[in-house]
């Protein structure tokens, strides 16, 4: 071709590739998040998130059938669209949100969250008849089970069951799950090594059962929330007769509604109700569907994309997890029409910017850069309003007794206070310090850390970044001695209560720990153990909210980060649908199938 | 050809072991630790410990690459998990499948789309490049040369999902592609993949055509293309018999490249359209060092590439037959 | 496309005449640097059963006079003007099928390098069967009979093992050979040989040249033999037309032309021969410069620039007026010498040629 005719091609194909581009509706072209430049609106101004009232309920709460929600019929076949399959089915093996929140389908344990009403949960006993019965203290806990609870195959739920499930946890192949109630057994932080799991014969003396109801728990430690430890996924109750070992993991006995019917790995999975289930003994779930059909393997774009078309099979379909895709976000919160079946929650999690202590030793230092720091631009980056909130407190709302403050200023002032960050400087020891910022290489973070570095040096700050490859993130700022003064970590909470949060994040120090902040104060820690120890619930959540500030204000070892907003389609002939606010999932509890 | 197939066979044993060693190796050079990967939330040293052993981390590395040698010739027993018969792939370090049985799985998609794309990037771009050559800087020989142009500079996910927008979910002309085998139901089969193939074709066909053409267009000043005009033989006869011989060389070569990636898999496409083949396989094991998966999908392609250039090799042998299999 | 313009020549007789006849022709490429004038104005006859030698050096233009006659040039780059007559069918008109209809058929050509010449991806076989089954017909047998039949008749030994064989099985002259005997499979009345033995050895050169001899008096073939080799002229043609620059400058029979040249052109070539008797001291005396190039072929004579004798024929005259093919018959040059001083001037070389 000569050079004309060359240009004249390229010309033309870039028209008509302008064209294509300027037909497709705010297509970004890459996963990932919202672009900068399109100004984000907030979903609302008035909109505020509630935190979640979880209480404990008594032995009549725990009787079934779960509270059905208005408009309930039974029935109908949902279908259930996520990208990855669960891989572990196995409860012992469960510790993942996503797969907590899928084997409410076909597990149950001995406590579980009955939904009482909207933001309204309660802990109350699922295959016991109350969440349990403390005494001596709190060292032990006594718990029967209910009437009437089978298996898939009809045979009765019991104690040895119980007894055979807590057991087998400490057996070598099960190394997913939560370490709580083996741990509190044995008195061990590494439990395997004082017992071996009951394949061998030999069974814990900890754990008694008198009667084929009944089953008793002896703990070397009080523990006051032992009954919020049990309802965790982990302690599901397993079948000792139908144990497969390493097989369970992939073809689980059912004791919930549903039993797995199928299920090609990545594919699909299908369930269908379970005979022996009893919904008058179960006040959780509401086993409304008569199948559940799984799709794996879609990107969260083509499921919003598809449930914003609703069409056909989809108006029957949920997903648990699959967000609306960040490409869709501005488009979905303006659209009217989708308001109906739209939901949001933000997660559960704490997400925190780590001070490295044996570092970052002046407290002015670090208290100036939670006030200096540039909130508001951080969450512009991350879609704006519409997309995080606001965070100022080490829990995260969800946790029982959380009570809001906000010591440095964030929500005041969210672009940062520079003025007053100075003057704290000034007096400090080191009005030039540096720091070294170590962040996960990806797109974001690296725009992220140009808007914090340039908003430090304002307060004489001279940030140096270190970016880290994904996949050794955790395991470069777990070491002790990583070289690094600020960082980011999260850490999410396993039952709502900030014994599972502060004691863990303020805890031994070690490498490939999660105490980030390496805090040593026995003080602390001392302050930690007494609550710890408290019988009262109640008592022990004003605690914990009371500690949550007082680190903050007289340690500061953090900076907090703000908190993601999940956004969620559903199908418009799907009933009951609401996310969880701890598993952060949409939960299948409730969910039901609209007549046509 | 017995000598000769029986030779590029060795080589390619010989080839797919180097290949399959380096990977190994090298999985281990990185930094991240599959055990730590695959533990769970909360990761206690002992834990840790007991994970790595339960996916056989614990043993020297030269020493687990023998095993999984092993295991791929003669079988291997796995605690717990019962004896795998060779060849056994293990088991993935992500959710404990058999590895060869989801390889298994998915290859009837990868093969299907493989299949599918092929068919039309071939007729396609072979036939457009043939037709621009033979009408070379004539309007038609343009517009394929514009259409090659955009053809090669599209992005399958870019392409893909604004097609899956507009024809699967708005305009529903469509119905979501789907991978419905071929045995149960054909047409099904055809329609589900559709989608996929035409968008997977485009970029191929764009390369098809201007190797097609520009080979054609040097064929055509070939002199043997001349004596056959000379001897009276119609145009037809004289580019399907003579020219089109020469240009299938070139063709046949990329052809086999392509085949032997394809097989590996078409990993943005099988994102894009929400299948579950080879690629998508392979992506994954990478990001969750998930060995066992990774070592396979590695050795697939890797076997295919082989045997593809081994196929291609006799395959001029056939087209020219001044080439000696030597 | 025809054009009735020619120059000096009478108009020609259509129906009997000669059995070739080509008028005025011209072929013009258009190349990126301009307009290529590769033939300008070409004429000659040829006779049934006559061998007609077109002599030049490269970029004379032969060669695209022969492949003119087939109609073998691009016709998006190619412009051919003039008319070619085949017995009473004008060929540069003529539509696509009577052309293919004719090539192979009653005109067939052979090719300079058999190797590149012949498709290497079929047997010799299978290329000489298929033009006959083209214009004959006939069963896959019959052709393959016929196949066999030829190469015995080229001489090729042992033809019904070789008709099986790839041509990069063959040897160069087995190859030329085995390419004639495509040629001429279907008993064609012109047969064009464009430089049929450039590429091969002298001894096997000798063998083709007397191979053509023979066919052609066992069929009574015309043939025109396109060579930058006067040898071969003097060997095989009967007549020869010398060309220079896309233009004939000598025409007539092979004696009149080699014993009495007429145009400087013409003794420079064969004064640039080098003889097996002179001595091997004796320099090599090609002809000084170079080809014209023929993207603009200046006015007057084309050979002026290399030619010793312009001033004796008139600068003005040679430099201005293209000289013409004169006389129309029998021995013409296109000079603008006076006779006289030709015949001198030819004389002068054949001494020098005597006593060196």
């Amino acid at each position: 071709m000569t050079g004309r005719r060359r240009s004249f091609t390229a010309v033309a194909a870039i028209g008509v590739l302008a064209f294509a581009v300027a037909c497709a509706p705010g297509n970004a072209g890459g996963g990932g998040s919202t672009p900068a430049s399109s100004a984000p609106a907030p979903a609302s101004d008035t909109e505020t998130f509630t935190p979640p009232k979880v209480t404990i309920g008594t032995a009549e709460d725990s009787k079934g059938p779960a509270p059905a929600p208005e408009g309930v019929v039974r029935g109908g076949t949902v279908t259930m669209l996520d990208r990855d399959d669960f891989a572990h089915l196995d409860p012992g093996q469960i510790y993942l949100n996503t797969e907590s929140n899928m084997a409410l389908l076909y597990a149950r344990g001995l406590t579980g969250y009955k939904r009482v009403g909207p933001n309204e949960y309660k802990l109350v006993g699922d295959l016991a008849t109350d969440p349990g019965t403390p005494s001596d203290g709190g060292r032990t806990w006594t718990f029967t089970l209910k009437d009437g609870v089978k298996w898939q195959d009809g045979s009765p739920i019991t104690s040895e069951d119980v007894k055979w499930t807590m057991e087998r946890l400490f057996a070598p192949h099960i190394t997913y799950g939560p370490a709580y109630i083996q741990q509190w057994l044995t008195g061990e932080e590494d439990y395997k090594k004082a017992y071996g799991g009951p394949y061998g014969g030999k069974r814990l003396d900890s754990i008694e059962t008198p009667d084929e109801k009944t089953v008793v728990f002896r703990f070397k430690e009080p523990h006051a929330d032992a009954n919020f430890a049990l309802a965790m996924t982990g302690y599901a109750i397993v079948p000792k007769a139908k144990d497969t070992k390493e097989k369970y993991d992939k073809e689980p006995f059912s004791s919930g509604p549903y039993v797995i019917t199928s299920h090609t790995p990545d594919k699909s999975m299908e369930l269908e109700r379970n005979p022996h289930w009893d919904p008058a003994t179960d006040p959780i779930r509401g086993g409304y569907p008569d199948k559940w059909r799984f799709e794996f393997g879609q990107e969260r774009l083509q499921i919003t994309d598809r449930f914003i078309a609703d069409a056909g099979g989809d108006k029957t379909a949920l997903s648990f997890y699959a967000w609306v895709a960040p490409e869709r976000l501005q488009q979905v919160l303006k659209d009217e029409n989708l308001k109906s079946r739209m939901l949001r929650q933000p997660s559960p999690y704490g997400n925190y910017y780590y001070f490295n202590l044996d570092r970052v030793k002046d407290i002015k230092h670090r208290q100036a850069i939670n006030i200096a720091w540039p909130t508001r631009q951080l969450q512009q980056l991350e879609g704006g309003p519409a997309a995080n909130v606001i965070s100022t407190t080490i829990l995260n709302p969800v946790v029982a007794g959380w009570q809001d403050y906000d010591v440095f200023g964030m929500k005041a002032k969210p672009e940062g206070d520079i003025e007053r960050a100075k003057q704290l400087m000034a007096e400090s020891s080191d009005p030039n310090p540096t720091i070294v910022y170590a962040y996960n290489q990806t797109p974001i973070e690296e725009r992220k850390t140009v808007v914090i570095k340039n908003q430090l040096a304002k307060i004489g700050i001279n940030v140096v970044p270190k970016p880290l490859a994904r996949k050794t993130y955790y395991d470069q700022i777990s070491k002790v001695d990583n070289g690094f003064d600020l960082y980011w970590g999260g850490w999410g909470q396993d039952w709502p209560s900030g014994s599972t949060v502060l004691p863990v994040i303020f805890g031994p120090v070690r490498d490939g720990g999660y105490n980030l902040s390496h805090l040593r104060d026995p003080e602390i820690d001392a302050e930690m153990k007494r609550i710890l120890e408290l019988a009262d619930a109640n008592e022990a959540n004003a605690a914990w909210a009371a500690l949550d500030k007082r680190i903050m204000e007289t340690i500061t070892p953090i900076v907090p980060d703000l908190n993601d907003i999940g956004t969620m389609l559903y199908g418009s002939r799907i009933g009951g649908a609401e996310i969880d606010p701890q598993l952060w999932n949409v939960s299948p509890n409730l969910i039901y199938v609209k007549p046509q | 050809m017995l000598a000769f197939l029986t030779r590029r066979t060795i080589g390619a044993a010989v080839t797919l072991l180097i290949i399959a060693a380096v990977t190994f190796f090298l999985f281990f050079a990185v930094p991240a630790d599959p055990a730590r990967l695959a533990c769970g939330k909360v990761c206690p040293p002992e834990l840790l410990e007991q994970a790595r052993r339960n996916l056989g981390l614990d043993a020297p590395v030269w020493q687990q690459f023998v095993a999984w040698l092993a295991g791929l010739v003669a079988g291997r027993d796995y605690e717990g998990l019962g004896h795998c018969p060779a060849p056994c792939l293990g088991y993935s370090f992500v959710n404990r499948e058999p590895v060869l049985e989801t390889i298994l799985d998915r290859l009837p998609l990868t093969l299907s789309l493989t299949f599918g794309a092929a068919v039309l990037f071939l007729l396609f771009g072979v036939g457009t490049g043939v037709v621009a050559a033979l009408r070379r800087g004539r309007p038609l020989d343009k517009i394929a040369s514009v259409a090659s142009l955009i053809g090669a500079s599209v992005q399958i996910y870019f392409v893909g999902t604004l097609a899956m927008y507009f024809l699967v979910y708005q305009w529903q002309i469509l119905d979501q592609p789907r991978y419905v085998p071929l045995t149960e139901d054909p047409i099904g089969w055809a329609y589900g993949l559709l989608l996929p193939w035409v968008v997977l074709s485009l970029i191929f066909t764009a390369n098809y055509t201007r190797i097609t053409r520009s080979t054609m267009v040097e064929q055509l000043t070939e002199d043997y293309v001349r004596t056959a005009v000379a001897k009276g033989l119609p145009r037809r006869t004289v580019v399907g018999r003579f020219a089109l011989r020469g240009t299938l060389i070139p063709v046949v070569t990329i052809f086999g490249v392509d085949l032997g990636h394809l097989i590996g898999g078409a990993i943005i496409t099988e994102t894009t359209f929400g299948l579950q083949g080879i690629g998508r396989l392979a992506v994954r094991a990478v990001t969750d060092s998930d060995l066992p998966m990774l070592m396979a999908t590695v050795l697939l392609a890797a076997t295919a590439i082989v045997v593809f250039s081994i196929i291609v090799d006799v395959l001029y042998a056939v087209i020219d037959p001044r080439v000696r299999l030597s | 496309m025809s054009t009735a313009t020619w120059t000096t020549e009478s108009p020609v007789r259509r129906g009997p005449g000669p059995f070739l006849a080509v008028r005025d022709l011209a072929v013009q490429f258009t190349t990126e640097e301009g307009v290529v004038h590769a033939v300008d104005g070409l004429s000659f006859d040829l006779e049934k059963g006559t061998t007609l030698g077109i002599v030049g050096e490269s970029g004379s233009g032969k060669s695209v006079t022969s492949l003119s006659i087939l109609g073998l040039h691009d016709p998006a780059t190619t412009t051919v003007t003039g008319e070619i007559w085949l017995e009473d069918r004008e060929l540069v008109s003529a539509d696509r099928a009577t052309m293919e209809r004719l090539r192979g058929d009653r005109v067939a050509m052979v090719f300079q390098d058999p190797l590149s010449a012949l498709s290497p991806y079929h047997t010799v076989g299978r290329q000489i069967a298929e033009t006959y089954r083209r214009h004959k017909g006939g069963s896959r047998r019959e052709a393959r009979e016929r196949a066999i039949e030829m190469l015995r008749r080229v001489g090729i030994p042992q033809p019904h093992l070789r008709v099986d064989d790839y041509p990069h099985h063959f040897s160069g002259g087995m190859r030329q050979r085995a390419m004639i005997a495509m040629a001429l499979v279907c008993d064609p009345d012109l047969l064009i040989a464009d430089e049929p033995t450039t590429a091969l050895d002298v001894t096997v050169q000798a063998q083709i040249l007397d191979l053509l001899k023979d066919l052609q008096q066992q069929t009574g073939m015309a043939i025109i033999l396109i060579t930058h080799d006067l040898g071969v002229v003097a060997n095989t043609a009967h007549e020869v037309l010398v060309m220079y620059a896309g233009r004939a400058v000598e025409r007539g029979t092979v004696r009149e032309v080699l014993r009495e040249p007429r145009h400087p052109y013409t003794w420079g070539l064969l004064a640039s021969m080098p003889s097996l008797r002179s001595p091997l001291d004796v320099p090599l005396r090609p002809v000084r410069g170079t080809p014209p190039s023929l993207l603009a072929p200046p006015p007057g004579c084309p050979f002026h620039p290399r030619c010793d004798f312009v001033d004796l024929a008139g600068r003005e005259l040679c430099t201005r007026e293209r000289p013409a093919l004169v006389p129309e018959h029998g021995h013409a040059d296109a000079c603008h010498l006076a006779p006289e001083d030709k015949r001198r001037l030819t004389d002068a070389r054949d001494d020098r040629k005597e006593r060196a």
